[in-house]
Order: structure tokens, then sequence, then C-alpha cells
């Protein structure tokens, strides 16, 4: 008979880890093919419907992005980088982007910085509707899931037409954008979907974030503090929430933000009903943004750097040295640490992802004592991104 | 870091009130019309540029294989063809990401791309070859309108010639000699022409440094 020493020391040998059985707890595979996870999964060790103890299993959507970018040429990394967050792939396009652009020296045209501060925030109204869309669904209010869906598609079809592609633009490149915005007609159309969605904003509001069954399910689940918070490197609306006032638009301006005028929403609580206000909040003023973006109109000239060594792509090089770049994504702090070593290739391309902070060590603190139908809620309020915690 | 500088939103604009009748508004949406489009018994319209099938100009392509080396999918592959003096590109849809940088690298604006952009089959095999094909020329693609690939079958013969049919029933015919970078001994078969490709293609991007 073998004991269960053993057993645990012949895992250990072979690389893996067994926990040992224990009489009161149960072991649950949470993911990665329940709906509310998205490829990422926990095991929990479950005490009757209390999660005991939570240890995140990611992995599932790893694609070695990092390595694979220093074997493609320049360009062609934008098409692989965006992969790694898909609600919102402008934000991994234009970091890596602002990060080339520093390395080349170039001053991005003006027109340029409107396109692509009117691209990160579609992106960010698109994302925030995608959200909405999850939180509904766990917690059981599908039509406001169904809502979100419907005019997230609105935002898809203004950026297919200006970029070309739904959902991976592979729009914003080193030197600006790729096409010019398509007319007049794209600029009122996009004034009408804000005007709409402001609109119905008031719905969702109705349905969900003035529901009594909301507050009910939200309240004082999934608690963090400010110095945990912290400590975790937590980041975005999750960090906002427990009472830090913390924005990259606002510390690290970049962009168009310093001439927008928008209020940063700060709460103490550090739930997850704190965490939803709050993005609720910010999805307000992201549409709120898009009409100051409206108003201020495109600068004309052209939406591209002019230079030669845009015109060959596969022989485009970047002088040697190395830049940082980060913009403030609806998932948090999203930034990208480029390094070059004059060749044709980047040498390392770094990034600095706010999942990763949010999905393995957050997650496991913050589930503990959790109930199970809790868990899903939890997570929907951390709004994970898992291919970015796979990367 | 300046904070001083962050307009903080009070936070009586951020806080909602739980209610118990607000949500029963929503009912109204009952006596709506649902937003969903009945495909395929009602149409989608396509954005007028949308990144879908490519098109060829094939007297302007000079085979440059610029396409080929900014591809991040490695779709492309040069293709020798009897009676062309530079090689064209194969594009492989089982591979490509449809970034169409080729299209934007081309040097004389020989690749283009349509918006047509349907790539589901009936998982049979002569359908799935249809997606690896030298792409034809605008005016051939832009004859169906109906946003699916234009060929209805690829022919191949034992010596090397390739027969396109359309959806129309029109037939373009060529013959491919050989593939890669370097042109192919026209007597001898492909097998002597891949072994030249497979040493060049683990660095295509260092070859015109």
């Amino acid at each position: 008979m073998v004991t269960q020493e053993e057993l645990i020391r012949e895992a250990r040998e072979n690389g893996m880890e067994l926990l040992p059985l224990e009489k009161d707890t149960y072991e649950l595979f949470f993911g990665p093919q329940h709906m509310a996870t998205e490829n990422y999964s926990l095991i929990l060790k479950m005490d009757g419907h209390r999660v005991v103890k939570a240890i995140a299993n990611p992995g599932f959507l790893h694609r070695g992005f990092e390595k694979l970018a220093e074997y493609r040429p320049w360009h062609t990394n934008i098409a692989l980088l965006l992969r790694i967050c898909v609600p919102e792939p402008d934000v991994p396009e234009a970091i890596y982007s602002m990060a080339v652009d520093e390395l080349m020296g170039w001053e991005v045209p003006e027109r340029a910085q409107w396109i692509r501060t009117t691209v990160l925030e579609m992106a960010r109204v698109s994302a925030y509707l995608f959200w909405m869309m999850g939180l509904s669904f766990k917690l059981g209010v599908y039509t406001a899931g169904q809502w979100a869906a419907a005019y997230r598609e609105r935002f898809m079809a203004l950026f297919e037409e200006l970029t070309g592609a739904r959902v991976y633009h592979i729009y914003t490149i080193p030197g600006g954008v790729r096409r010019d915005i398509p007319g007049d007609k794209w600029l009122r159309q996009l004034r009408d979907t804000v005007e709409y969605i402001k609109d119905k904003l008031k719905d969702f509001d109705n349905l969900v974030f003035e529901n009594y069954i909301t507050y009910r399910r939200l309240e004082g689940i999934g608690v963090m503090d400010k110095k945990f918070a912290l400590n975790e490197g937590v980041t975005g609306p999750n960090l906002r929430a427990t009472g830090v006032p913390y924005d990259v638009r606002r510390a690290d301006p970049y962009l168009l933000y310093p001439e927008l005028d928008f209020e940063v929403p700060v709460l103490k609580e550090g739930d997850a009903l704190a965490r939803a206000l709050v993005r609720r909040f910010e999805f307000e003023q992201d549409l709120y943004i898009l009409e100051q973006l409206l108003d201020m109109g495109p600068p004309s000239g052209p939406y591209k750097v002019d230079h030669p060594s845009l015109k060959a792509l596969p022989r485009f090089r970047v002088p040697a040295g190395d830049a940082f770049a980060h913009v403030e994504a609806t998932k948090g702090d999203f930034g990208a640490y480029v390094v070059s070593d004059g060749g044709n290739k980047p040498y390392r391309v770094q990034i600095r992802g706010p999942s990763i902070a949010h999905g393995i060590r957050v997650i496991e603190q913050l589930l503990v004592g959790a109930r199970l139908a809790d868990v899903p809620v939890i997570l929907m309020s951390l709004d994970n991104c898992p291919p970015d915690i796979d990367r | 870091m300046k904070m001083e500088s962050v307009k903080i939103a009070p936070e009586e604009k951020v806080r909602k009130k739980p209610s118990f009748l607000k949500p029963w508004m929503s009912l109204k949406y009952l006596f709506k019309k649902p937003v969903t489009i009945k495909i395929p018994y009602e149409e989608t319209q396509i954005a007028e540029k949308y990144r879908g099938f490519h098109t060829l100009n094939w007297k302007t392509c000079i085979g440059c294989n610029m396409c080929g080396q900014i591809c991040p999918a490695r779709a492309i592959e040069m293709t020798w063809i009897e009676g062309e003096k530079r090689p064209h590109p194969k594009i492989d849809y089982g591979r490509c990401t449809f970034c169409q940088f080729c299209v934007d690298v081309c040097p004389t604006n020989a690749l283009g791309h349509v918006e047509h952009y349907i790539l589901t089959t009936e998982w049979k095999d002569e359908e799935l070859e249809l997606f690896d094909w030298v792409p034809l020329p605008e005016e051939m693609v832009r004859k169906f309108s109906d946003y699916r690939h234009p060929l209805a079958k690829i022919e191949k013969y034992e010596d090397g010639r390739v027969k396109y049919v359309l959806r129309d029933g029109s037939e373009f015919e060529f013959k491919i000699l050989g593939y890669g970078l370097k042109p192919p001994a026209a007597a001898k078969p492909k097998p002597a022409a891949k072994s030249a490709e497979k040493k060049e293609e683990p660095n295509p991007g260092e070859k015109k440094e």
C-alpha cells in the first residue's frame, strides 16, 4: 500500500504537484470549459459551497507572444501582439506602436494622434460593453447581456468601416495609422452611436446598476483593501475601487488626453460592487470623451509619418535602444517595453499586462471564503483577459 | 505622479441607489422589434474596404517577395508560372490572418483585396483546396457579389498544369513550374525546386540586407 506522502513525493520528483486529500473538503475543477472563466481555469478546494482554497490553473492560451515577437519583422508583430487582449485589441497595438515611435524619434502627426485616441476610446467603450455582457450573464440578468452584445455590434460596424476588420483591427502601426478616416459620414455615424448608447445607458442602470438584486449579489464579496491592492500591482478600475486615484491617462498623459476633460471615479470599499460602479462611471466618461473628440474634430494633415523606411516594411529598421509606453486599458495599466538592437526584428518585447496581476495571486486571495455561486461574479468583477494571463 | 491634476469624480455621482421598481421598466422592450439579423435569410452589408480575399494583377506583379517577407503567418509562397517572367504569390487561406500587410507593402500595387470574406465550406477536400490559390485579377473576383470565394473547382494535372474553374463556369489555366524564390529549372519537376525553397525559408528577412 502506497502512502499519501509517498505519492506526493513521487509526483514532486516528476515535476507535478499533488494536493493532499482532506476529510472535509473536496476538489472542484472550475473551468476551462466553464463559461464564466473564458479559457482560464481554477482548482477550488471546497467545503460545502464555500471555497477554502483557490489555485489558479492558467496556461490554456499560452502562445509565447513575447518570444515569437523576437522572430518577426517590426510591423508583422502588430498582427501578433493584438491577440493578447481580444476585447480591446487596439491597446496592445497602440502601446507597441508608441514604443517604436519613441525609438524612431518620430513625432506622430496630429491627425494620427486624434485617430489613435478615438480608436482607443472606442475600444474602451466596446470592451466595457463586453464586460457588461459578461457581468449581466453571470448575475443572471440575461436581458442586459443581450443588449450589451447588440450595442457592441454598432461599434464593431464602425471599426469595420474604419479599419477593415471587426475584431482584430491591425490598425495602429508605428508612425501613425494604416488608413485615413473614411469621411464625414463615419464621424456622423460615430456621433449617432455615442448618442444612442448614452440614451441606452439608462436602461442598463435600471436593469443592472440600480437593481436591488445586483446589490445583494455584489455587495461585500471579493473585498480587497488598498494596501493589498498596491502590493499585488493591481491597476485600473480594480485599484480605483479601493481608493487610489491612479489613472495612466492622468498620471502619465499620452496622445490627446491632456486636452480632454474627464473625471476619475474613486470608491473606497474595494468589493465587487465598487468595481462594477467604477467601471460603469468610466463607461459614461468614455462616451463623454468621445463626444469631446468629435467636437474637436480630426485635425487636417497626414495620418502617417512620411518616412522612406515605411515604403519597404520588411526592411524597416529601428535604431538600437529601448522604450516603454503604457496606456490605460479597461483592465488596467497596459504597457510594452521594447528593446531594439538595430535590426529588422525586435530584440525583446516585454508586455506588462494588467490581468496577470489580477488573475493569479489576487484571485487566489479574493476567492477564499466565497460561495461557489459568487466565484464567476468575482472573476468577472476583476475583468480579466485570459490570453494576457497566459501570454 | 501628479495627483493634484486628477479630477476625482464626486462620490455621489459614482454611486447608485438600489431600487425594486426600476428593473421592471425594462419590460417595455417586450413590445419592440428584435435587433437580430436572420442570416442567411437577411443580408448584411459589408464595409467597402473590408479586408477579404486577395486579388492580383498578373501583369504588374514583379515577384519581389515583399509580401512573403512581411506575412505574419507565412501564408505566402512564391510560385513560378509558365509564361511569366517573375514568380507570383500563392496564398494559403488556412494560414492567412487577413491583416493585409502584403497589400500595403506591394511596391507596384499589384496585390489588392476585395471585401469578399466567406470561408465556409462543406468540409470536402476538393473544397478546401480552393483556399490555396494564386489570386486572380480584380475584375474576375468582383464578378460575384455574394462575398464567397470566386472559384468553384481547381483541377490539377500531373504535368503541373492547373485549371481554375470560376463559379460562373469560365476557366483559367496555367502551368506551375515550381515554388520558391529561385527560378526552377524548367525541365526538373517539383522536388528539386522544393529543396531550394527549404534552404531559404528560415531567414527570408535577411536575404536582401
